[in-house]
Order: structure tokens, then sequence, then C-alpha cells
């Protein structure tokens, strides 16, 4: 292949600015993206237990049902049941218990139990924010920003990701192809960045083409529904289409995802969390999936919002009862045998819309969400009302959308997947450092070249900054978990970002003021002491985690990373 | 494109990206209007038709912005999205009219 010089010489100016400025923000996006596919058992890890009785049986829920909605009526509209018996521990009977009305404070969850005589007892849950903070940081790339602003900023970055991308590919691709399993480690430092940068690039090529354009569309698709809205206005005047309906159908009601507290709620379709869920934003937060998911609840709400008032405090019509937990999951085996129920969402909707949403997966097929589908029956005649995000029942066109999603979760193909993007997620973030090295790198050496002694204000600038940011996410990250045990409540999202951002400014400051090779090799000695940390933590603080294969991956991987740092710290060389 | 012996280069990228911004954004969702007219979507977001299009308004737009450098001057570039946009556009219209 031979492209002009003038040709390649453009995207190669192109790939090296566009590079340059979304580099610190891709790395801590795609380090926090890693370290997000073990969200749930992190999540479930740093959350203290809830103080509940035992739970009851899923045979017995019915009577704790009965006995909640005598004492809390208005749990009627929303509440959540969960299924499998590690949910059921921080709670049978989960609801939110503000009412859907704080916007910006922590929705506060209740969780109820039957004590041993069979009487009601309704805690608050608190779950740990430490998982829920990295999965934040990882959609925000980094910044502590309103979520709004934080998005626009992220699809800027995505976009300048995708820039990146092609022109990597056009700029490089010809000459590497000649040199493509040479990684000259024993030639100049330049040339050792250059190989693991390329050879890095072209092998996880796919999967970072499929993370620039899903964040694309995570980023803007508020907006691109906007657009669609105004181009092709709904036909009926009652049905009203868009992220505007949506959201505000969340709002009022539609908007809590079930059981947000323990990790298992956010199974959800969503990642979105506990803090903002109620508002219309966090609705639309993270993929459309949510802005989906909302639009298939309000669907089934919209007509009847009018009346709901009436419905929920007039005495209940007479109708069919609601089908109890084990009726439901009992459907939902006949159904769809193979799907594995997690959560059931009971809301009352009115008008014979009553809906029940059954969050779970199925092994064999990918996922809309990073960790499961839902499907949506009747809650009082149990017909099946929506598959359109239920794994393996969808239809093809909705099918092939819902593998977009799963590509950017890992949420297919079971563990081996999911490690697989751990890797990738890492060696992506590695990749993004190489390439800033190779950017200090190059640059230094043409300012010696052109005789230059003190290196110029640009090149010690962008060094720190690389050195700090990079060193200063995976220790802040590191230091969050350290934290959890002795936080309050596994640590608030306040404490939790706190401590990340107070670890961040701290390494940022330090390669500031520490230039050079000391402080590079101090930095990344650092960031691998905090890490190595975290497996202690875990094996002092929940032995029962490193009792499964997600905690023991955790732990490895913490370990691994440690020493991975080391090493740098001990071979790093500033050399040209 | 060598015919000429022009060159490409990164001279006037404010321009050129910004033409693939601004621009951009008005053929991108002149095209979303074509196609989806074509396809008699209602652009609801449950819609598996409305999702379609956003994917492919994404996809276009970050292709476009990598291909905007490959313009010789900013205002060929501002010149050739604008005459895209009014193409696009204007069968937008036309095929609304017919087909609604």
């Amino acid at each position: 292949m031979k492209l002009r010089a003038d040709f390649v010489q453009l995207y190669r100016d192109v790939h090296s600015w566009v590079g340059i400025i979304a580099g610190l923000f891709l790395f801590v996006a795609f380090y926090a993206g890693a370290v997000t596919m073990f969200e749930e058992p992190l999540q479930s890890w740093a959350s203290a237990p809830v103080a509940l009785p035992l739970p009851v049986s899923l045979e017995r829920t019915p009577e704790l049902l009965q006995k909640a909605l005598a004492a809390h009526p208005e749990v009627r509209t929303d509440y959540t049941i969960a299924v499998t018996p590690e949910d059921a521990q921080r709670g049978r009977l989960t609801w939110d218990g503000s009412g859907g009305q704080v916007h910006h404070a922590p929705t506060q969850v209740m969780a109820a139990g039957l004590d041993a005589e069979g009487n009601l007892v309704v805690v608050p849950k608190t779950p740990s924010d430490a998982a829920r903070f990295v999965d934040v940081l990882h959609q925000q790339v980094g910044l502590p920003l309103p979520h709004t602003p934080a998005m626009i900023l992220m699809g800027i970055v995505a976009l300048l990701y995708a820039i990146a991308l092609v022109s990597g590919v056009i700029a490089y691709l010809p000459a590497l192809v000649k040199t493509l399993f040479a990684v000259r480690l024993g030639q100049s430092v330049r040339k050792r960045w250059l190989d693991l940068h390329n050879l890095l690039g072209l092998f996880s090529l796919p999967f970072h083409l499929v993370m620039a354009i899903s964040s694309v569309v995570f980023a803007f698709h508020g907006q691109i529904f906007a657009l669609e809205h105004l181009l092709f206005p709904a036909p009926v005047a009652g049905q009203h289409g868009g992220m505007r309906g949506g959201g505000h159908d969340g709002e009022h009601g539609g908007g809590p995802r079930p059981d947000p507290a323990s990790g298992s709620g956010v199974h959800g379709v969503m990642r979105t969390g506990g803090g903002e869920r109620a508002s219309p934003a966090s609705v639309k937060e993270n993929s459309s999936a949510a802005a989906a998911e909302s639009a298939v609840v309000s669907s089934h709400e919209g007509a009847s919002r009018v009346s709901r008032v009436e419905t929920s405090s007039a005495a209940v019509p007479a109708q069919l009862p609601v089908l109890a937990p084990t009726d439901i999951l009992a459907l939902v085996t006949r159904q769809a045998p193979g799907f594995v129920p997690e959560v059931l969402n009971y809301m009352q909707l009115g008008h014979g819309k009553d809906v029940v949403r059954v969050f779970g997966y199925d092994a064999r097929y990918p996922t809309r969400g990073p960790t499961g589908g839902f499907m949506v029956l009747n809650s009082r005649t149990g017909a099946v009302q929506s598959g359109e995000y239920m794994p393996g029942h969808q239809p093809a066109k909705f099918a092939i959308l819902t593998s977009f999603f799963a590509l950017h979760f890992g949420s297919f193909g079971g563990a081996p997947v999911r490690w697989g993007y751990v890797v990738l997620g890492l060696a992506g973030a590695f990749l993004f450092y190489t390439g800033n090295q190779l950017w200090i790198v190059s640059r230094r050496r043409r300012e010696r070249q052109s005789g230059v002694v003190v290196e110029t204000r640009g090149t010690r600038l962008l060094a720190a900054l690389t050195t700090g940011c990079t060193t200063g996410c995976v220790a802040g990250i590191s230091a969050v978990f350290c934290a959890v045990p002795v936080l309050p409540f596994g640590g608030t999202y306040g404490a939790v970002s706190a401590v990340y951002y107070s670890v961040f400014c701290l390494f940022v400051g330090a390669a500031f003021c520490l230039p050079g090779q000391r402080g590079i090799r101090l930095l990344l000695g650092a960031a691998g002491v905090v890490t190595a940390c975290v497996p202690l933590m875990l094996c002092l603080h929940g032995a029962h985690l490193l009792r499964t294969p997600e905690g023991l991956g955790v732990a490895g991987m913490a370990a691994l990373l440690s020493a991975f740092l080391f090493a740098g710290a001990v071979k790093h060389t500033r050399e040209i | 494109m060598s015919r000429d012996g022009k060159t490409f280069s990164t001279d006037q990228w404010v321009s050129k990206v910004l033409a693939a911004v601004l621009l951009g954004v008005v053929l991108v969702c002149g095209l979303m209007g074509v196609v989806g007219v074509l396809s008699h979507t209602d652009g609801s977001p449950r819609s598996a038709s409305g999702q379609y299009l956003m994917w492919m308004a994404a996809l276009v737009w970050s292709m476009l912005l990598s291909v905007c450098f490959l313009f010789r001057s900013g205002r060929q570039a501002w010149g050739g999205l604008s005459v895209a946009s009014a193409v696009v556009w204007g069968l937008f219209f036309v095929l609304r009219s017919v087909l609604a």
C-alpha cells in the first residue's frame, strides 16, 4: 500500500495533536472503565450489611408485602422484590423512600423484612457509593462536573478519539505492516514506545472503534433524539415520543430503578446511580438504554398519568389482584426458559396497566445493559407487554441494537469476555500512556536536535501532566477502595470523591514539583504502593469476596498492576 | 486530487474543523431526515428505526470530522459542506412531500 507522503504527514499531524488533547481523559475513562467490570462485586463488598432479620422466603413475600403496604400505602406505586438469595440479604422488599421528589440528594432507599414474630421491620439502606463513583468517573472521563456539561465534554473527547483512530490507521498502518511484531526493546526509548503503541493500537483497533462510536452515542443521544423529534413530529397527538416524554415521566414515577442500592439494582439496564436517580437527567443517563427504557415505561404510563392519583388513592378497583412474585417467576420460567430473573419491579400505572418489570440475564445472549435486560409483564394478568429488551426474545432489529451496547459493556459471552474487556480496557489505558510518552520523547528529541538545552515549557507541562494524571488516577481509585472499610457507610459519594480527587491532585501537584526522572519513579512507586494495599484490604475486610472468582480476580489484578507499577518505577528512564 | 499538485496539509484547520462541526450537524440532520423519511420512522427513541438513525448520525458525524482535513482550504470545506447540506435537505423536503 502506497500513500502519498503529504497525505500521510497530514494524518500524522492530526493524530498527534488530537491524541495529545484527548489522551489523558481517555486514560482515566479506560482505566476506570476496566474497574467497572467489577462494579457489582465491589459494590456488594463495600456496602455495609443491612440491619434486617433473615429475609423471608419468596413464598412468604406476599405476607411481607401486605404488612408493608398496610404501613406504607404510598409504596404501592413502585416497589422492588429481590429474587436471588444474595440480593435478598439486602432486603427482600425495597422501595424509594424519598418519594421521587429529591433530585440532587442521594435517594433514600428503604428495605423491609419480617422478624421472627412476623412483625414488619423497615430500615433505610445506605449502600457504598465507591463502585458507583468509579463508574461515574468512567462516564465523565474523570471530570468532577455536573452531569450535563460533563457529558458534552465527554462527547467532545469521544469525537477526538474517533478522529485519532481514523488518523492513526491512515497514517501508520502502511508503515506498520512492515514492522508489525518488531518491538525494539533494546533500541532507543522512542522506538520502544512507538512499537508498543503501534502493537497495542493495532490489535485492539476493533475494540476501540466500538468504544469511540458508542461513546459518541452515549454523549449525544439526548440531543440527537431531540433532533429526530423535531424532524419527525409524532403523527398521533396522544403519543408522546422523544426524550422529553421519557424524561418527565421518569420524574413522575417511572424514574427510580429497582433496588438502587445493593448493586444488583443497577443491574438494570443502566448504571445510573442512586444519587440522581430521581432526576429527569439521570433517566437519560448512560446510554440510550436508559432513554429507551424510560420510554417503554412511559408509553405504558403516559395515557394513565392523569388518572393516576385517583387510582392510587381510591380503593383498588374491582379487578384482578397483583400476581405474587412466585407466580411471576413461574410465568417467566415458562415464557423464557434460560432467563435468570434477579429483580422484580412492580409499578402501579392504573387503568389495568399495572406492570412488573423482570430484570435478569440469560447467559446465552448479549444484553442491553452492563449486566442484563428486562421484560415487562402485566402484573395482574401476567401478559407479556414488552420483550424488546429481553435477552434472546428481542425482534432481530432490536437484537442488533442490543449488540452495539453489549459490545461496549462486554455483556456477552460470560466471564471470559468480561475478563477480556478488563484486559482490553487496561491495555487501552496503557495505549494512551504510551501515546503521550511518545509525544514527549519525540518533542524532546526534536528540541535537542535543534540545539535547545533546556526543554520548552510545553514539553515540561505535558510531561508533568502525563505522569501526574495517570499515576494519580490509578492511585486515586486504589485509595478509594482502601478507604472504603474506614469510611462511614462504606463511603458516601461525597466522601469517596473527596478521597479520589485529593489523591489525584496530590499526584498531579507532586508531578509538577518533582520534574525529572526521580519524580516519575517516585510517583509510579507510590501508585504501586497504594494499589498493593487493595488486595490487602480485600483480605482483611472481606474474606467472603475472595471466595468468589470475581473477588479473587480483583485482588489478583490489583496485585499484578502494582507489580507492573513497581517495575515501571525501577525501569523508567527519561533518555531518548 | 494530486493532479494539480496541491498538497494536503493542516493549514486552516480551524476553519475546516468548524465547517465539519457546524455544517456537519446540518448535513447529518438532513441525512437523518432523508433516511428517516424513506424508512417511515416516527423518530421515537422507542422505535428501532429511531435508534438506528441515532447510531448512523454519530457514525457519519465522526467520519466527517475525520476527513474534513482533506479539503484543500477552509473555504472549500464550507462550500462543499454547504452544497451537500442543501442537496440533502432539498431531498428531504421533496421526499417528505412525496411520501407523506
